[in-house]
């Protein structure tokens, strides 16, 4: 008999065979699977609803939205894996008998050409959804919009330090107004820090000598903290500082009790007061 | 077993006379040392006079002192004995070369340049555990220190050193606890050699990154590195002293890999027995080629951007230093062009010794073999090319994100292949649950997780978040120590007996099975879970929110200490009083089975002949009969050392 016919009897005594399904090996497997695929399911929806750090933006929502589709599409393929290594534990494990002594030699089987062809064909379906998810979210993130908020960001060690071109502001704290798209310039006085706005689900490095950027529209009002994601040395683990995200007329005030005038801090954070303040008050 | 032609006198029984090995005789450990701080000292003697004063002295005066250091010590334990013998057209006769093999010198051998593999493994055996007591124990100060948010137990300044080193020695450890121990023990008896292609090289590999470990240890000592195992420029160029010490670790430890590497591939080109051909290799033999290879490709980057940080701080070339016309991120791109490869240097090795083991507890052959080995190569190949998915967040080229995240995601196509190679092995096999088939099933639960939350750190809006997290610090220690180091206990559970002749102790070490397993999940879903928070990595001190999470992953970490010396006392334990073992207490098919044990020097009395792959379980073949088996090696009746044969029941392999 040819190896492929071997194989073939194989398969055709166990996953095809004559047996009602549920109580083949393939069948179940197949229980095994669904109940850890569903497991999986499960904690991609919970664990990062319940666990992720509350986000105030959109690009957060990227990054929670990310974690629940990777984590089902992941889920039967890991179930899988797990399905047969379990089973193969329940039904193939060899018991009883002299522990010293190995058991008879299993199948001959030294492969399987469907099989392989489909598991690549699924790992390779799998990829291609993910890098299709993943462009698309990352190039909805490049996009610049009009009336976008500067604000420069300057790390050295160990504090971040931020400014708002225009105002004249510079602070430890960053506050942002809600529903404003803000690009963040950020550079760094000595070494490598990471500016983390964790809150806001984007980070990039703050590097001397350049300047990095990125984007984000804080929607959700709430204060958060920026971290250092980079060791940058002795009190990396204090270069951290609170930011909030405010409405617009309490940005302009804040702006105005940092030092800005007070035409400055409504022009920069945007806030309509020449002519009729019921506009804004209706807002 | 018959041993119908006498058996040829074994070389370890040769008569060397008493001046065979010249210079070798006086060598030791402890030449070595006393050379090496001796030649340290000068450096620093004649360093301190010259430099000293200038710029950049004290940087010139470590680096000087630790390459007296590296210099005196392989001088002194005879690294370069033979080459300097040959240049005097004085070469080593064949009792000197004997005599380097360690014949007759019992066990001080092991403490000397011998150029026995079978030494040489054991010698990487003992010296990955001490890596790991080491690195462990700064991982449970690490550990200890986050329990509380504002914890005091360490400093800064030493929690930053402690972290580098951490990270260091670990990574170290990593890369040569499988290439080291059993790529050189076990594989060339595997393929039929008689010792590695170049044994001196062997010794020196060896030898040189035994001197590499204290100048990674001497950072402590001269102001601790405070930049992480990354060792990011330009807070690197900026550390204190000890940045130099540790860039001479990694120059010092680049040439061992390399030499190993080299010495890896040549044995496997062109020291195979006839009939093994490289379809017929065991696996193992393909994930250690194909580590060396990619670690030859992979580590000359890191020797190159150390020695140009050394020339930054000892000479202010200013390659990485921004304010004077460097970049950093030439800095970063040099680092992850080896950083990332590097981590495959660690991982195909161990998962190569997985499919071995699985096959060998499921009797049954290699699930796709040469899917596998196709599996391997892809992986080494797609692994050089996706470096920049490690600076995805440092702002640098935002155009490649796409590319990057293409290539990044495409590797888990191979490592896919690999999982469906390891469930094929087991699918309806005889699972036999000896230990290390539990820890392959352990090496499968990890893998699969730290394989799962790598895809959310290769997508890039997703990676904006969890860069420089919690979360990755939980991802990569998912695989590096719940796959690779995993796998790695799976292979030392598995080649224990060859390589000391004794059984481990199995309740001891399913106890130490289960204290491990529980330990690394506790462990690492606490860091997983910090990373949901939004904790950064290698902070001394942290928000009290994430106070729950660290409390988790200090008490798994501290459970995770005591199943480790649970098994390292079941080591140490059956390598002393341990139950002897027979030659082949797996029943395995593979040639490093088939031989007495303990080895015998040069591996096999009679040359084997092959006539088929080590897979042939159930498919009709007699074991041990002469088709279509290996031939068989004619077995002196040699017990390990210490046995009585007659107390012996005899070898079970030996009735089939």
């Amino acid at each position: 008999m040819s190896f492929e016919d071997q194989v073939d009897e194989i398969e055709a005594n166990t996953i095809l065979g004559g047996q009602p399904f549920f109580s083949r090996a393939g069948g179940k497997i197949f229980i095994i699977w669904l109940v850890l695929t569903t497991i999986g399911v499960l904690i991609g929806i919970y664990a990062p609803h319940h666990l992720l750090t509350t986000f105030l933006s959109p690009e957060g929502g990227d990054v929670w939205a990310t974690m629940v589709f990777f984590t089902v599409l992941a889920a039967p393929v890991a179930g899988f894996t797990y399905a047969v290594a379990i089973y193969s534990l329940l039904a193939w494990r060899h018991k009883g008998g002299d522990p010293d002594v190995p058991p008879p030699d299993g199948q001959p089987q030294r492969g399987n050409g469907p099989v392989t062809i489909l598991w690549l064909g699924i790992s390779t379906f799998l990829v291609v959804v993910l890098l299709f998810w993943g462009i698309t979210v990352w190039s909805a993130q490049q996009i610049t919009h009009p009336n976008t908020l500067q604000v420069k960001v300057t790390g050295q060690q160990w504090v971040w330090t931020y400014s708002y071109p225009g105002t004249g502001v510079e602070t430890r704290t960053l506050d942002l107004p809600i529903n404003r798209p803000v690009q963040f310039n950020i550079t760094s006085e000595d070494v490598t820090h990471g500016f983390w706005p964790a809150a806001l689900g984007v980070q990039v490095d703050a590097n001397p000598g350049v300047i990095t950027v990125i984007r984000s529209t804080p929607n959700k009002l709430g204060g958060f903290t920026v971290q250092c994601s980079q060791l940058c040395g002795l009190y990396h683990a204090f270069m951290n500082n609170k930011g909030a995200v405010v409405t617009p007329k309490q940005f302009a005030s804040w702006l105005q009790g940092h030092g800005a005038t007070p035409e400055a801090a409504n022009q920069v954070a945007d806030v309509d007061t020449s002519t009729d303040s019921t506009t804004a008050m209706s807002k | 077993m018959t041993t119908a032609v006498a058996a040829p006198p074994l070389l370890e029984d040769t008569d060397l006379g008493p001046k065979a090995g010249g210079f070798y005789r006086r060598q030791n450990i402890w030449s070595g040392l006393g050379f090496g701080i001796f030649l340290g000292f000068v450096a620093w003697l004649v360093s301190h006079a010259t430099v000293q004063g200038s710029n950049w002295g004290s940087d010139m005066v470590v680096t000087c002192t630790m390459v007296g250091w590296v210099i005196g010590f392989n001088i002194g334990i005879g690294t370069f004995n033979a080459p300097i013998r040959w240049m005097l057209g004085d070469d080593q006769t064949h009792e000197d070369e004997l005599y380097a093999a360690g014949v007759g010198q019992g066990r001080s051998r092991y403490f000397k340049y011998c150029t026995d593999h079978k030494v040489v493994g054991t010698q990487y055996l003992v010296f990955t555990m001490a890596l790991f007591g080491i690195g462990g124990t700064l991982a449970m100060m690490i550990r200890t220190q986050l329990i509380t948010p504002h914890s005091t137990f360490l400093d800064p300044q030493t929690y930053n050193a402690i972290v580098t080193v951490h990270g260091m020695i670990m990574i170290i450890a990593t890369i040569i606890m499988v290439s080291g121990p059993f790529a050189n023990f076990v594989m060339p008896i595997m393929i039929g050699a008689k010792d590695m292609a170049f044994p001196r090289l062997n010794a020196m590999s060896f030898w040189v990154i035994f001197s590499a470990a204290p100048c990674l240890l001497a950072t402590f000592f001269l102001g601790g590195v405070n930049a992480g195992w990354t060792t990011y420029a330009p807070l690197s160029v900026q550390a204190p002293p000890a940045m130099d010490a540790f860039a001479m670790c990694i120059i010092t430890f680049v040439v061992s890999v390399t030499v190993a590497g080299i010495n890896t591939i040549v044995t496997v080109v062109t020291m195979r027995a006839k009939g093994m051909t490289m379809g017929r290799l065991p696996i193992f033999t393909w994930g250690a080629v194909v580590g060396g290879a990619l670690g030859l490709y992979a580590m000359p980057a890191f020797l190159a951007v150390m020695t140009m940080m050394i020339t930054d701080r000892a000479t202010g070339t200013s390659f990485f230093v921004p304010q004077v016309g460097g970049s950093q991120w030439l800095y970063e791109n040099i680092f992850w062009i080896m950083g990332h490869p590097e981590v495959y240097v660690i991982l195909i090795p161990p998962v190569a010794a997985v499919l071995e083991i699985a096959s060998t507890f499921s009797r049954k052959p290699v699930f796709g073999y040469k899917v596998a080995v196709a599996g391997f190569v892809a992986i080494a190949a797609l692994s050089i090319m996706v470096w920049a998915h490690h600076m995805f967040t440092t702002g640098w080229a935002p155009n490649l994100a796409a590319p990057f995240m293409l290539t990044t995601e495409l590797i888990s196509i191979p490592t896919g292949i690999i999982f469906l190679c390891t469930i094929g092995t087991m699918w309806k096999g005889s699972i036999w649950t000896r230990l290390p088939m539990y820890f392959v099933y352990l090496f499968l639960w990890n893998f699969i997780i730290g394989g799962v939350t790598g895809i959310y750190l290769s997508d890039v809006p997703a990676d904006q978040y969890f860069h420089g997290d919690m979360f990755v610090t939980a991802h990569f220690h998912y695989t590096l120590l719940g796959g690779a180091m995993i796998g790695a206990t799976a292979a030392v559970c598995y080649w224990f007996p060859k390589m000391t002749g004794k059984m481990l102790n199995e309740r001891i070490g399913k106890v130490a099975f289960w204290t491990i397993a529980l330990g690394i999940q506790v462990t690492y879903f606490g860091q997983f879970w910090e990373g949901f928070q939004g904790m950064a990595r290698r902070v001394a001190q942290y928000n009290p929110k994430f106070e729950a999470a660290n409390q988790m992953s200090t008490i798994g970490a501290y459970i995770l200490m005591t199943g480790w010396l649970i098994f390292l006392y079941m080591m140490l334990h059956a390598w002393r009083h341990g139950k002897i073992a027979p030659a082949n207490p797996w029943h395995s098919k593979t040639l490093e089975w088939k031989v007495p044990t303990p080895v015998p020097l040069e591996n096999f009395l009679v040359d084997p002949v092959v006539t088929s792959d080590p897979y042939t379980y159930g498919e009709g073949v007699p074991d041990g009969q002469e088709v279509p088996e290996f031939a068989p090696v004619k077995q002196p009746e040699l017990v390990p050392a210490g046995a009585v044969p007659t107390e012996e029941p005899g070898d079970p392999g030996g009735a089939g």
